[in-house]
């Protein structure tokens, strides 16, 4: 009983720092640090100290600031140019027409940058403008561009992927074959969506362009192969066991540098802002991890965790029922917390009732990453919103609603990951060098 | 005073890009050797103390950025005095904390020091000698939070960094 008073006790003092405005790495460390007070004589400061240390020295992690600093490469090299010029010829076609750009684009350029936040800005800064100019509907754009750009998650390298990775114990590289699938679900669903509302509303769709030829689209679409060859590197080693999740990010760093160093985009300044940049990220995201791994032994100390997955599997709830709640529990925490903190927040707690319940943890991962690209968009803390804020100057309430349908198709691909669990679980299956 | 103390948190900022490069140096050199048969003891333990010292080292030049992340709906809302309040207990907070953090880790680095401890890996590195980076970088962290605590005490209603959340493209 009197556990379960801390426990409550403990969550309602975690929530009042948030909301008072500490940076949420350092509230984390302060509710961890107040629990083991309670608990321990001894100080506890040093264990504070041990236990980040051996957290964020940890090789597995090592992946992470890596791909943060190949996109930071890649984000100011002309990769929008690039998969702008090489798609849209293609896309003509298709009713909906340019606005498939924002989607495949944001698929493709998903396939070598671990965020979607980056995704959204380094596919907007293109696709804005020149939707804009040729008339699409406002809010077509901006909504398949907030959908779409949240699959820089699901579609590996994905920095959720390895926080959550790192968390539950699951393997990297398993996690990165396991969202390729759904991605490619979930942009197929996107797709549908866009050339469904176009036959509805046909005259909002401005008339096709003068069409080229053939040889010309093909000459165009030249523009793709440099991203094709880092995605094939950075995947394809993965997926054929020639290289690690880290291995794969240092390849990925050294190709994204070679391919802007032809491209003539990377200069001393650009390289140098990249890497300061990318040092700056990781830190953020570091911080926060600091402060979950300490949070995470002291509410070990408190048996939260324990007590948790007893009181829920006391319900007696099927794994369907269970998946409804977190996804309820979920969506309501993104409407708060970033990802990252989402899910490095509830980890700890929730991966006992999880495993208690039969989950396969690898799906339940890909799981977790479609909730937290839910809450990318959901308002008032979503950040593909602030970064799209800055970009178009709407409101976050317009940015939302916008992309209301995508976030709706997105429910519909976790419904579909529960009913066909082979969407997740066929390729790293298959994987050689498991 | 100022311009010395913003001058520390940019060089550890550097420090920190270049542990990054260090680790991708690592890691490459890793790949290479199992191509080409040459063995390099103990990447995996080089790879995370680098890492490691990355993320320490830009604590500081992060917060002075306005890139770490905070719950902000309220503080947005708040003007004037209960702003300010509310900034000053952030900040003091912060301080209390990092300055907390910081002994604490000094501390460990002298214990490793003082009981030789040695890595587990195959680099059986003495341990005090990568944790430094942890106990400058939290340091540093705890100076620049006092730094701030100090300048809002001072100039009073003004705000300073303003927090920028589309700086985070990394979420």
């Amino acid at each position: 009983m009197e556990q379960i008073f801390i426990s409550i006790f403990l969550i309602v003092i975690l929530f009042v720092i948030l909301a008072s405005g500490l940076w949420i790495g350092l509230t984390l460390l302060a509710v961890g640090l107040i629990s083991m007070e309670i608990f321990m004589s001894r100080p506890v400061g040093d264990s504070m100290a041990l236990t980040v240390w051996g957290y964020l020295s940890s090789w597995t992690l090592t992946a992470l600031p890596l791909f943060i600093w190949m996109g930071e490469i890649l984000f100011r090299g002309r990769m929008s140019e690039d998969l702008f010029r090489g798609l849209a010829p293609w896309l003509n076609r298709l009713p909906g027409r340019l606005l498939h750009v924002n989607i495949i684009g944001s698929a493709i350029f998903a396939a070598v940058s671990g965020s979607s936040a980056a995704t959204c800005a380094t596919i907007g800064k293109m696709t804005i403008p020149e939707l804009r100019r040729r008339g699409y509907p406002e809010k077509m754009t901006i909504g398949t561009l907030a959908g779409a750009a949240t699959l820089g998650f699901l579609i590996p390298p994905s920095i959720i992927m390895i926080v959550y990775g790192v968390a539950a114990n699951v393997s990297i590289a398993q996690l990165f074959m396991g969202g390729v699938l759904p991605g490619i679900l979930l942009a197929s669903l996107f797709m549908g969506y866009v050339v469904i509302w176009s036959l509805l509303n046909p005259d909002q769709i401005p008339a096709a362009e003068t069409g080229l030829s053939l040889w010309r689209k093909l000459y165009e679409a030249r523009n793709l192969i440099p991203l094709v060859v880092l995605v094939l590197l950075v995947l394809g080693s993965i997926y054929t066991g020639f290289a690690t999740a880290t291995e794969a990010a240092a390849l990925g760093v050294v190709g994204a540098l070679i391919i802007s160093r032809l491209q003539k985009t990377l200069t001393w300044d650009s390289f140098r802002e990249g890497i300061l940049a990318a040092a700056r990220l990781y830190c953020m995201i570091a911080l926060i991890l600091a402060g979950s791994a300490f949070l995470t032994l002291s509410m070990g100390f408190i048996g939260l965790p324990r007590n948790l997955a007893a009181w829920i599997g006391g319900f007696g709830f099927s794994p369907l029922a269970l998946i409804a709640v977190l996804t309820i529990f979920y969506l309501i925490l993104g409407c708060f917390l970033d990802g990252i903190s989402m899910v490095v927040l509830t980890m700890a707690v929730v991966l006992p009732t999880i495993e208690q319940a039969g989950i396969d943890l690898l799906w339940f991962g890909i799981f977790i990453v479609l909730v937290v690209e839910m809450a990318q968009i959901t308002p008032p803390v979503g950040f593909n919103l602030f970064v799209l804020q800055g970009m178009t100057k709407h409101q976050i309430g317009f940015i939302a609603r916008t992309a209301f349908p995508l976030f709706l198709l997105m429910i519909g691909a976790v419904l579909l990951i529960y009913f066909l669990p082979e969407i997740v679980t066929y390729l790293p299956s298959r994987m050689k060098g498991r | 005073m100022r311009s010395r103390l913003s001058w520390l948190y940019r060089l550890c900022g550097w420090l920190a890009a270049l542990s990054l490069l260090a680790t991708l140096l690592i890691i490459v050199l890793n790949i290479l050797g199992r191509q080409f048969g040459f063995y390099l003891r103990g990447a995996d333990s080089y790879a995370g103390y680098s890492i490691a010292a990355a993320a320490f080292l830009a604590l500081a030049a992060t917060l002075k950025n306005g890139d770490h992340i905070r719950v902000t709906l309220i503080l947005q809302r708040l003007t004037g005095k209960g702003r300010r309040i509310m900034e000053l207990w952030c900040l003091a907070a912060g301080a209390l904390l990092s300055g907390y953090f910081s002994f604490f880790s000094w501390k460990m680095v002298w214990f490793s020091y003082v009981f030789h401890d040695i890595s587990q890996g195959h680099d059986a590195t003495p341990l005090w000698i990568p944790q430094i980076a942890m106990a400058l970088g939290i340091s540093a962290l705890a100076i620049a939070f006092a730094d701030d605590l100090i300048a809002a005490l001072r100039d009073g209603s003004e705000e300073k960094t303003e927090n920028r959340a589309s700086a985070s493209f990394v979420e």
